[in-house]
């Protein structure tokens, strides 16, 4: 018995390392890239210009003047430190953190790749890099999928797969826009957001937990029918009714003093109420779930819901309240997109719930993990984003791809290195 | 399965001294009230039915209008629930004789025997909406048996589209070499797209549904650029659009173009496909292979079954289905793509995956479902522009029918249907994102 599990450990650990070699090479090959095409291949008297101030607070008392660096030597820095990640994992084969690593690689990447696009003389039409405003938008694409993380995290923790985050993102976003452009009042939108996502989480808690329908069918069946109800939504009453759609996004309440810092205080102190309301969720959905009793019972039932019931928890209660819970805060997270993004779109979440999920499994299923897989997947969305308007020798479209292909990469790198929750998906039944 | 079960049983049950035939009124009394498949899915249609109508009655403004007035006078009541009647009426009319047929020109063709192309075009729409989205489904029905979601079968049929398109247009042959070569282009093309989830599952344990969803997303980009790009672009053309096919590439329509039809032979192919999957699934060893797997993975690794193989294959039939079907959608319908080809709920790939649940992934459930949800979404494009309610309605009804289907238990509770809910439950393995 002992020699088989041994057996099947060490066949286990063969092709981990397998995978790991496989990631390292990959990552060598886009270090090389990026030495070989951007800083080699760049003229050597060619400078990037990175600029810090940030567009809408021109009055901050410390200005950083322009920082202009010579793109081959940036790129090759950079191009060396992806070699000296690739080289590190090849050798060292860490237990952790390997896809960590390769989303490191993957922003550097596109970083080199920004830095060489914005070289002057160069092709671009822009000839600097504001770093600040950069900062400022990716912000706001993590602080979206750190909601929908978050939601992940609840859910799956309790051992439900909420696959509809999409749908409460749609629904989020929609609603939001409707209670803000009448009210112009965001936290009200907020409100909405909440509810619309914890009665889309009511619904598939109901049919998962009372029927226990597949989980990810109820969940994919529900993202369908939200799109489609927007969509339907969107011509029955925002096209006769614009004002119900204005599209005016939530105002930035700079904390004093801090928001004047260069960089970090544009990027982490001069936000909407809905980032600030994000990282507190961070930090209270983690010590709830990692340092209460109510926490307990909540992973016990994502565990082992047999052995919670035994003990006396209510396993459907506990995935019922969880289900909700974190149905709301996708909900609002759609609300904060909408706030951050303007008027209601059909479609214009774009998969970012689906990302959400990935940064999920990236972060192992914890508060702290997504927040740190959402930046990394947050820099790469955007930076793809913000590459469109460089004028890159690569197709925008081909850059559209990048977010989803990065996503498609460190899902693959990681399964099998990461577990989730032993009941994740699981029907329970009362018995 | 459970029909058969249900007939099955009761010859046996009925003591000697019975009748063994109940009166017919009786027989047809306990079918209604039975749980099986097709009845649960006639009563979930009529729940994601009154779902669509709550829907038109809360958005509709004239409608709201009319409940107002309650609120001032309370014998505007019966005007209201008037309103409400009417349009809920008007829009589902509509769908009726947008997608099989209008009775008043019926009757006239009927006994006038003219127009007849015009009485019978509803019909003739349905079945072109319903080839490609039969074939995808059953693509996407084949992987859900092998306990495979194959969410990713929309990006397929796009990749499939440019594929046999591209074959189609940018080469000129005679239509028998032609054709099928373009067929075979917008399979290999579904195959290609869907190989990289397959394999990935197989070798990495990558979660097929994110891999495939991903897959959407890309695979719309490069629809993008392809169409806007030198080689596939219309020459002469600065919008999002792609080459035409030349006309032997075409599925020409089946009553010759006059007629003014758009059927095509696009229907023998979807045949093709629904008798292949008949025996893959009940006839080969392969499909065997394929339904254990589904249904209890440990037995399958058990009995020799390569999980890897299986996956990998499974995942390569899907998706050269949905290619295939991606290509039937251009060659019978407008014979080009442009930007917006399938794009969002529109999209035939995200309906396969409710058509092949209300036809429990069931080669000859699928043809049924699939005419009926192409008679909505037909049916749907004739309300939006006779009562101006938008078509996604249609969508809307969909998915609300799949999630009463997906709980047939729910559905036996608000009816009080007698049997067990056992027979009626869907089989699909949840594996959650388990390796």
């Amino acid at each position: 018995m002992s020699l088989v599990t041994a057996t099947a450990a060490n066949a286990s650990s063969l092709v981990k390392n397998k995978r790991t070699r496989v990631i390292a090479v990959l990552m060598a090959v886009v270090g090389l890239f990026t030495i070989f095409v951007f800083a080699i291949g760049s003229p050597g008297n060619t400078h990037s210009q990175l600029t810090f101030t940030p567009i809408n607070l021109t009055n901050a008392p410390w200005h950083l003047g322009t920082l202009t660096v010579l793109t081959r030597w940036t790129d090759l820095v950079l191009g060396l430190v992806m070699m000296l990640l690739a080289v590190e994992v090849f050798v060292r084969e860490p237990r952790r953190g390997v896809m960590a690593r390769f989303g490191v690689v993957a922003v550097l990447f596109l970083l080199a790749l920004l830095f060489w696009a914005a070289r002057t003389p160069g092709p671009s039409p822009i000839e600097y890099v504001n770093v600040t405003s950069f900062l400022v938008g990716a912000s706001a694409t993590t602080m979206v999928l750190i909601y929908g993380a978050l939601s992940g995290v609840m859910c799956e923790r309790a051992g439900v797969v909420n696959i509809a985050i999409e749908g409460q993102f749609i629904g989020g976003a929609f609603l939001g826009s409707m209670i803000a452009s009448t009210t112009n009042n965001f936290f009200y939108a907020a409100i909405a957001g909440a509810l619309i996502g914890g009665l889309i989480g009511l619904v598939l808690a109901f049919f998962a937990l009372r029927y226990r329908s597949d989980q990810i069918i109820v969940g994919i069946v529900l993202v369908t029918m939200l799109s489609s109800l927007s969509s339907y939504l969107n011509l029955q009453v925002f096209t006769p009714f614009p004002n119900f759609n204005t599209g005016n996004l939530a105002p930035n309440l700079p904390i004093p003093i801090l928001s004047k810092i260069p960089i970090i205080g544009p990027v982490f102190f001069n936000q909407s109420g809905f980032f600030y309301l994000m990282i507190v969720l961070v930090g209270v959905v983690s010590f709830a779930l990692f340092k209460t009793r109510y926490g307990l019972h909540v992973r016990a039932v994502g565990e082992h819901p047999r052995a919670a019931a035994t003990v006396g928890i209510d396993v459907i209660r506990v995935r019922y309240i969880n289900v909700v819970l974190g149905g709301a805060i996708a909900g609002i997270g759609g609300a904060a997109f909408m706030a951050t993004q303007g008027q209601f779109q059909v479609g214009y979440t774009s998969g970012y719930g689906y990302i959400a999920l990935a940064a999920l499994i990236f972060g192992r299923w914890r508060p702290s993990g997504a927040v740190v897989a959402s930046i990394l997947f947050g820099l790469s969305v955007y930076l793809s984003y913000e590459l469109t308007t460089y004028q890159v020798p690569i197709s925008i479209y081909f850059l559209d791809m990048f977010p989803y292909l990065i996503t498609i990469a460190v899902v693959a790198g990681l399964i099998g290195r990461v577990r989730p929750p032993a009941a994740d998906g699981q029907p329970y039944i009362r018995d | 399965m459970s029909d058969a079960a249900i007939s099955k049983a009761a010859p046996e049950e009925a003591p000697v001294d019975v009748p063994p035939r109940p009166a017919l009124y009786k027989s047809l009394w306990s079918r209604y009230t039975s749980t099986s498949p097709i009845v649960v899915a006639a009563y979930a249609l009529f729940l994601g039915l009154v779902f669509g109508a709550i829907i038109i009655i809360v958005t509709t403004p004239a409608v709201l209008d009319a409940w107002r007035e309650i609120f001032r006078h309370w014998d505007g009541l019966p005007h209201a629930i008037n309103v409400s009647f009417d349009n809920v009426g008007a829009a589902y009319r509509a769908i009726f004789t947008g997608s099989i047929i209008d009775p008043q020109g019926f009757w006239h063709s009927l006994t006038t025997g003219k127009n007849w192309p015009n009485t019978l075009t509803p019909l003739s729409e349905t079945l072109t909406y319903a080839t490609p989205l039969l074939i995808v489904s059953i693509g996407v029905g084949i992987a859900f048996q092998t306990g495979l979601f194959n969410i990713g079968a929309n990006g397929q049929a796009v990749i499939g589209g440019i594929a046999g398109t591209a074959i189609g247009s940018m080469i000129r042959l005679p239509t028998v070499i032609h054709l099928p070569m373009a067929l075979v282009g917008g399979i290999l093309g579904g195959m290609f797209c869907g190989l990289v989830p397959g394999l990935l599952k197989a070798y990495t344990g990558a979660h097929e549904v994110i891999v495939t969803l991903m897959f959407n997303y890309v695979t719309y980009a490069f629809l993008l650029y392809a169409v806007l790009s030198t080689p596939f672009q219309q020459p002469g053309q600065q919008n999002d659009i792609g080459r035409t096919l030349y006309s032997s590439a075409i599925l020409a329509p089946l009553f010759g173009t006059k007629s003014g039809l758009r059927v095509s032979y696009g229907v023998f192919v979807a045949a093709a496909v629904v008798v292949f999957a008949w025996w893959l699934l009940d006839r080969s060893s392969l499909g065997f292979d394929f339904r254990v797997t589904g249904a209890n993975p440990s037995a399958a690794r058990a009995s020799g079954i390569s999980a890897k193989s299986v996956i990998v294959l499974v995942f390569l039939i899907s998706g050269g289905l949905a290619g295939l079907a991606g290509f039937v959608q251009v060659a019978s319908t407008t014979h080009y793509i442009d930007g917006g080809f399938l794009i969002g709920n529109a999209g035939i790939g995200f309906t396969a995956i409710t058509v092949a649940l209300l036809g429990r992934n069931r080669p000859v459930g699928i043809v049924w479902a699939s005419l009926l949800f192409a008679a909505l979404s037909v049916g749907g494009r004739n309300m939006q522009a006779a009562t101006g309610i938008p078509l996604d309605l249609a969508t809307v009804i969909q998915s609300a029918v799949v999630l009463f289907v997906a709980t047939p238990i729910l559905v036996k509770e608000i009816f009080h249907l007698k049997g067990t809910g056992q027979a009626a439950t869907l089989q699909i393995a949840t594996t959650g994102w388990g390796t």
